[in-house]
């Protein structure tokens, strides 16, 4: 048994030596953690917009409510939750690849993430921040491009 | 010339990671019979626990700049022998005891004398018959004498859960060894 781990170091020195092995940079794991933070705050953000956004759905009916939210749906950007599912997907796989999740319960973490997501969502709609948001900046070009949407109205061709 | 006799392990790790590649040999001959023994452990093919542990310290050179030197770098090299090892039970989906022959030589042989080695056999083979979930730590804690909090680092369950697994699998192999 000594023989196979001398062995065994032998073989792996050979290949340190011969540089058949190499060791990652720094950089590639400082790399790793931003896109698993990046990953997670931009699900968070997405999954906060769709809250909100799916909240100012189910409470626009009013008179001919049904037509209305049946239009909603078939304009809403769909592009959102699905980013937003692939990014909370991506970040926890990143976690667990990059490693440095100790001793994190990722079901109370998914649990978690969930629950504070819908509450803040609940939170930025309750308190208005949302509306703010629309009416300032980038928000006002969305809320055009989705009343554009809803009205199938084209932008009229200055030149 | 780099003094290592006397170096921790996360020094030998700061001196390879900034300086010298070449000292690496350090960690593989200070793990080996260690890693080969707790892999073991988990494992039955000695051919398998050869490339396990091959893999194992590949995998922790290509990756040790990832290593954080304020942690302790044994749960961090153990960590990765004890995934090698569940990576390869799930490839052939069968989980395998202790070969009875099968010893380590090392410095830290335990089993010294005849009786000691008896001892140790009896003991081996009633920790087979157990759940990997209750032998792990049990060996861990008894065998590599590790602490609580290293094992909750190696196997990535809480403390609580730790001191659970290695209490029920006292009472596991106090019965399995009084049936036997």
């Amino acid at each position: 048994m000594s023989k196979e781990l001398n062995k065994t170091t032998e073989d792996i020195m050979s290949k340190i030596h011969k540089r058949q092995i190499k060791m990652r940079p720094r950089a590639y794991f400082i790399f790793g953690y931003i896109l698993a933070i990046a990953g997670l705050v931009f699900s968070f953000i997405t999954s906060i917009f769709f809250v909100g956004i799916t909240r100012f759905n189910l409470r626009s009916h009013g008179p001919m409510g049904e037509y209305r939210l049946e239009q909603l749906l078939s304009t809403f950007s769909w592009w959102m939750p699905l980013l937003a599912i692939l990014g909370l997907i991506t970040g926890i796989w990143l976690l667990r690849k990059y490693d440095f999740s100790y001793k994190i319960n990722f079901k109370l973490l998914i649990i978690g993430l969930v629950a504070s997501i819908l509450l803040a969502g609940f939170v930025i709609d309750m308190t208005g921040l949302n509306d703010l948001w629309l009416n300032r900046g980038q928000g006002q070009g969305y809320r055009q491009g989705q009343i554009r949407k809803l009205n199938n109205i084209s932008i009229p061709n200055n030149n | 010339m780099f003094e290592y006799e006397n170096k921790t392990d996360e020094e030998v790790v700061l001196y390879i990671q900034s300086k010298d590649q070449e000292v690496y040999f350090v960690i593989v001959e200070r793990y080996q019979a260690k890693l080969m023994r707790y892999v073991n452990s988990i494992l039955h093919d000695k051919a398998k626990i050869a490339d396990i542990l091959q893999e194992t310290f590949i995998k922790a050179f290509i990756n040790l700049r990832s290593f954080d030197n304020k942690k302790k770098f044994s749960s961090w090299i153990y960590r990765i022998a004890h995934n090698e090892a569940i990576n390869a039970i799930k490839k052939n989906q069968k989980e395998v005891s202790f070969e009875e022959d099968f010893d380590i030589q090392s410095n830290e042989d335990i089993t010294d004398n005849f009786e000691k080695k008896e001892i140790a056999s009896k003991v081996e083979k009633c920790i087979s018959k157990m759940s990997l979930i209750y032998s792990e730590p049990l060996i861990l804690y008894g065998v590599e004498e590790k602490s609580y909090e290293e094992i909750s680092d190696i196997l990535r369950i809480p403390m609580g859960t730790v001191a659970t697994r290695i209490s029920r699998a006292k009472i596991l192999m106090k019965n399995i060894c009084q049936k036997n």
